[in-house]
């Protein structure tokens, strides 16, 4: 998207508020704060699941109570009582699970329609298939039937679970496992909805796939989980969206993504992260702590781009394990803190297989007195005969009560790899500000041009299709900031 | 006489893409050949090929030196045979000392001719007179090797080696780049100094300008990996004035060997 | 918690001289310190097996062993063997403003003031400082009055038998404007385990020029730390050349107390057989106008392990700073490996950072063009790495120095290369 555009989206998001955050009425059934073996079956029960569904979710809880919450992240939160917590909620209207747009509550499709996303299929961008995860259920999947004729599934995981239990079983946890952390456990043992795909090989997925998830009710987490599935020769751009509420109240949402490319596939993958982060001084907010990794088998590609600007605190670290030879991983990363928000985000690139690429951008923009760290980490193991790795971490200070660091790890046993990292800090200096405001910006256009310019290198890899929704996450405002 | 260099017939290719397709020449020794010709036709590839970098590889073709099998040798012992490449873009070895890197080549090759190593005392004169030969400041001695030197000052390090090394053929790729007259003079005169009956020459350049001051015995101009043209020092001065958009027009087929 | 250390706490208790009240503390925390595992983020990648097997023990002081000379450097000796102070084969004829005394030496009143310096740069969270702090015996106090320059460079060689285990320290004080050059080394005859710990107080305007060397290999475990406290306008360049041991590790702290203070840190590592060499440098910038550059370069053979750890924080009100970290290495085996992390933690935005951190193979361009003028690949790979090592070493102030470590390095790499 233009630079222009771009400016003009910071600039129309420095007067205004967390537009997202507006409550829907809509009348919910929600399980009882409280986690136990019992809430995990009821779950289940509600997805009516099949046994080695409830079994997997079960044998997940039994190792997390066993795991420890990790301390190792530059971010400070109070401790989580998750037993103050609601694992379970579903607009009621839902439960009749209904079979078209016409049967789904209107006050639902309102919601989404302000946030910017029409599921009425008409109205939508064109090219661009959604699933519309509201609180624990998955409310509608556009443009289904036309996938279908492709080949292309795209339903909610709930649903894959009854229709594709195969490729579930085969596939479900093979990226991240079961006890791959804390919270992934957590995921595991608690998840409730969630995108499905799977691209049949040698097929290019003839739309842009999206999910847009939607925290609604109070005291509730969000656990969902996705899973994409590309098969040989294949190829798919997805992209998720997240709103929540503005509550004074922290909410949790702990998600999974898995990405399997297999050989020759092709997986793009972009977030634009937009949780509700809180008051100025730190009230409320989401905890947004996820895990999502992506295997490439040989020949294959994975590119996440993130634009993460929400949350109170964020905790994730979108990664590829380059298991195939030649198969190429991508990071381009914009992450935005202000008032009191804490982001610790960054990749690991795991490579395994000979001449395997990453690559690595990161642009980190703290303001207020909030804080941004990049943890990365690369490792050439010793079969990563010819591995390269470029790593470009830059830090944007704005104000002098904010935070930004690095912590890159850089692992070779490979003697032919090359790994180059660089990271740099700076901030919006005086002379960049003069010269604007001198040619006629008021200093905060001009900081949003500044900040814009810093981003371009990841700006430019966003699909084209979700420039309006990037756009709009991208409501940095920085209001205040300027001194 | 009996040839110095003979290249048959030589294909070579860089990253799959062929480059050299099918190049001719001999030169006797105490002949200076001039290498002309348009951008992306092959000149620099032809250096390294012969040289025998890494990822350049000959598809077929031969090349001898004094009668040996030059393709069949590593890159050093190329040089130690006598084949010099003087590069256009001399790269930076900071931490490694000039002087321990000349004197380290010189006592290689001698080793290989099975020459007695020289002294260092004895080196260290040979090497400051040199400098002194190309215009070089002694201190350049004790620097890491072209480490910060400027464009004329990497040209001219280039041009002591030589001195040093005492080549049989000496391919100078381009080393009028990026010069400015003064210092293309240096260059030429160090070259013209070390003209001899029993030392040849291949200078690659684009412009017929350094052709003024280092004097062909004979003209080629390459083209799309192969000669399409030879002759002596006036086909320059042709060249200059036509350019080599002729080359584009005239099927090259018909110019071969001409 | 290891045996290791309940043996250590056990005969730290056992010290009860002028230092107790310090000792008290660094038992309290070793107390409360788990023994590191590979969670444990400051030895992630070291393991500490070597040290709970080690089986060095205190060993008495012998004379047979003296510090190697190194040649056109007249130093002031202080020489410690096998943790204890060896008055004999020390210094005596100290130049006019520097003053060297051990600790129990002093007076009631000086003692109750040194003992305020003690630990109070080195910070507590080094495991082995910690040890250090309860067993180094022969503490010594280095002075340099107030705007005295100290021509010779002065050396503090800790000397161990084999199969010895020692713990030395030492407090060097610049005053103001002082200026000093301290070479810090430790040689041992094989199987032990020392723990060598330097805190440098640099007062304002003050200049100090360090080398640490830490040449030992084979089965000695190395553990030490250097440790510099700047003040306004004071001046810092540090020299450390590692070889990898069993276990060797290096932990040096600089630390920005004063403005406009200036620190130079080169570094390099030489690494080969199965040795393990481990750098942790950290710079804290805690006020404004202060400048860093670090030089870390290491290279890696056969099976043997590099960990480099480079930490820059610069505080709040460390406004206007300037620090920039670059580490290069090349990895010369498929067995071998090399963990580096470079870190930024920054909360003050008016600053220049940057850090960068490669891992490669030698430049082939390089490798090349040496070849196209006749040498061989095997003598250009040498010529390569003992050029990317060289560019340090030619940063060393004290050019007798380097032309003294120079050929060391030299057969270091004959010797990487013979394999």
């Amino acid at each position: 998207m233009s630079e222009f555009y771009m400016t003009e989206q910071i600039d129309k998001a420095l007067a205004r508020e967390y537009e997202a955050g507006f409550v829907s009425d809509v009348e919910s059934e929600t399980f009882m704060p409280g986690l136990d073996e019992d809430v995990i079956r009821r779950i289940s029960e509600m997805k009516g699941e099949p046994e080695w569904m409830l079994e997997w979710r079960l044998s997940a809880f039994r190792d997390w109570l066993k795991m420890d919450e990790p301390d190792w992240a530059l971010v400070d939160y109070p401790k989580i009582d998750f037993q103050a917590i609601s694992y379970y909620s579903a607009p009621k209207s839902m439960k009749d699970k209904p079979k078209s747009l016409d049967e789904v509550d209107p006050e639902l499709l309102r919601t989404y329609e302000k946030l910017g996303i029409p599921l009425i299929e008409q109205q939508m961008l064109a090219g661009v298939a959604v699933d519309a995860v509201f609180d624990s259920v998955s409310v509608v999947t556009t443009f289904r039937e036309k996938l279908e004729e492709a080949g292309v599934i795209f339903c909610p995981i709930s649903e894959a679970v009854h229709k594709h239990p195969d490729l579930v079983k085969k596939y479900l946890g093979s990226v991240v496992p079961k006890k791959d952390n804390y919270y992934a456990a957590l995921n595991c043992a608690v998840f409730t909805d969630g995108s499905f795909v799977y691209i049949p090989k040698g097929t290019r997925c003839p739309m842009e796939l999206s999910t847009y998830f939607r925290i609604n009710e109070q005291n509730t987490g969000q656990f969902e989980r996705t899973l994409i599935i590309a098969d040989e020769g294949s190829h798919v751009s997805y992209l998720e969206g997240c709103t929540a509420p503005q509550r004074d109240e922290n909410q949790l949402h702990a998600a999974v993504v898995e990405l399997v490319a297999l050989d020759d596939a092709e997986i793009k993958y972009s977030t634009v992260q937009n949780w509700y982060p809180g008051d100025e001084e730190g009230k409320g907010g989401i905890y947004n702590f996820v895990t999502k990794r992506g295997v490439c088998h040989t020949n294959a590609k994975i590119s996440w781009t993130q634009v993460e600007t929400g949350s109170a605190v964020t905790w994730k670290y979108p990664s590829c394990v380059l298991k195939g030879d030649n198969s190429i991983g991508e990071f381009y990363s914009v992450a935005l803190t202000r008032g009191r928000q804490q982001a610790d985000t960054g990749t690991k690139m795991i490579h395994l297989g000979k001449n395997t690429k990453s690559t690595i951008i990161s642009k980190g923009i703290s303001a207020g007195k909030s804080n941004n760290s990049y943890r990365g980490l690369v490792r050439m193991n010793p079969g990563a005969e010819g591995a390269r790795n470029f790593t470009q971490c830059d830090s944007l200070l704005i104000g002098d009560q904010c935070g930004a660091h690095t912590f890159p790890y850089v692992e070779s046993r490979n003697p032919s790899a090359i790994v180059e990292h660089e990271a740099t800090t700076s901030k919006v200096s005086d002379e960049q500000m003069f010269l604007c405001q001198q040619r006629g910006l008021d200093p905060e256009k001009a900081v949003s041009m500044i900040v814009n310019g810093f981003c371009k290198e990841v700006f430019k890899e966003l699909p084209m299709e979700f420039a309006v929704e990037a756009g709009k996450l991208l409501e940095i405002s920085l209001e205040g900031s300027v001194g | 006489m009996s040839n110095l260099l003979t290249i048959k017939d030589l294909h070579a290719s860089v990253e799959e893409k062929n480059i050299i397709k099918g190049l001719n020449l001999e030169v006797k020794p105490g002949e200076v050949h001039a290498i002309m010709g348009p951008n992306g036709a092959g000149k620099s590839t032809m250096g390294y090929v012969l040289s025998g970098r890494d990822g350049y590889s000959v598809e077929s073709g031969s090349v001898t030196l004094d009668g040996e099998d030059l393709l069949d040798m590593e890159t050093e012992e190329r040089a130690r045979a006598g084949l010099f490449l003087a590069f256009q873009y001399p790269v930076e070895i900071p931490g490694v000392s000039n002087l321990e890197f000349l004197k380290a080549a010189v006592d290689a090759q001698r080793e290989a001719r099975g020459e007695e190593a020289v002294t260092s005392a004895e080196f260290l004169k040979e090497a400051k007179a040199a400098c002194k030969q190309v215009n070089l400041p002694v201190s350049f001695l004790k620097r890491g090797v072209n480490e910060g030197f400027s464009g004329g000052e990497k040209k001219r390090n280039e041009l002591m080696q030589m001195l040093l090394l005492k080549p049989k053929l000496c391919i100078l790729d381009e080393t009028d780049s990026g010069l400015d007259i003064d210092a293309l003079q240096v260059v030429a005169e160090g070259v013209n100094s070390q003209r001899s009956a029993d030392r040849s020459f291949i200078v690659v350049t684009h412009y017929q300008r350094l052709l003024d001051y280092i004097k062909p015995d004979f003209v080629h101009v390459l083209s799309d990996g192969k000669i399409v043209k030879s002759g002596d020092a006036s086909l320059a001065h042709e060249l200059e004035a036509q350019g080599y958009a002729w080359l584009q027009t005239e099927p090259a087929e018909d110019e071969l060997e001409g | 918690m290891s045996e290791w250390l309940e043996s250590a706490i056990a005969r730290g208790q056992d010290n009860q001289d002028w230092l107790a009240p310090k000792r008290a503390q660094a038992l309290d925390a070793l107390a409360n310190t788990q023994w590191p595992t590979r969670k444990t983020e400051a030895w992630r990648y070291t393991p500490l097996k070597a040290v709970e097997r080690s089986s060095a023990k205190a060993l008495d002081s012998v004379s047979d062993l003296t510090p190697v000379a190194i040649p056109n450097v007249s130093a002031i000796e202080l020489v410690f063997v096998n943790g204890q102070f060896d008055a004999l084969q020390s210094t005596k004829a100290l130049p006019t403003g520097l003053t060297v005394q051990l600790g129990q030496d002093l007076s009631a009143d000086q003692q109750a003031e040194a003992l305020r310096s003690f630990s109070n740069i080195k910070p507590e969270r080094h495991l082995f400082g910690l040890v250090n702090d309860a067993l180094a015996k022969d503490v010594l106090l280095v002075t340099v009055a107030e705007g005295i320059e100290i021509a010779e460079p002065l050396r503090i060689s800790s000397l161990l038998s084999a199969g010895a285990e020692s713990h030395t320290r030492v407090l060097v004080r610049l005053e103001k404007g002082a200026q000093l050059a301290v070479i810090e080394d430790v040689q041992s005859q094989g199987d032990s385990l020392s723990t060598a710990f330097v805190e440098y107080d640099v007062a304002a305007e003050a200049s100090l020029e360090h080398y640490r060397f830490a040449l030992q290999t084979g089965s000695n475990l190395t553990i030490g730390g250097s440790h510099f406290q700047l003040s306004d306008k004071s001046k810092m360049h540090s020299t450390i050349v590692g070889f990898g041991s069993e276990l060797s590790r290096l932990d040096t702290d600089i630390i920005h107390a004063g403005e406009f203070a200036d620190a130079k840190l080169n570094a390099m590592y030489l690494l080969d057989g199965k040795e393990l060499f481990d750098l942790h440098a950290t710079v804290e910038h805690a006020m404004p106008n202060g400048t860093t550059e670090e030089n870390v370069r290491g290279i890696v053979a056969d099976r043997a392990r590099a960990v480099f750890n480079g930490r820059i924080h610069i505080h709040r009100d460390a406004q206007k700073t300037l620090a920039e970290l670059n580490n290069r290495n090349l990895l010369m085996s498929n067995k071998a490996e090399i963990n580096t992390k470079p870190e930024l933690e920054i909360y003050a935005d008016d600053v220049r950072c940057a850090h960068g951190a490669t891992i490669a193979e030698i430049d082939k361009q390089a490798l090349y063009y040496l070849e196209t003028r006749g040498i061989s690949k095997s003598k250009a790979q040498v010529m390569l790495n003992f050029g990317f090592i060289n560019e340090l070493i030619d940063l060393m102030p004290n050019e007798a120095l380097a032309e003294w470590v120079r050929p060391i390095i030299r057969e270091r790499f004959a010797q990487m290369e013979v394999k």
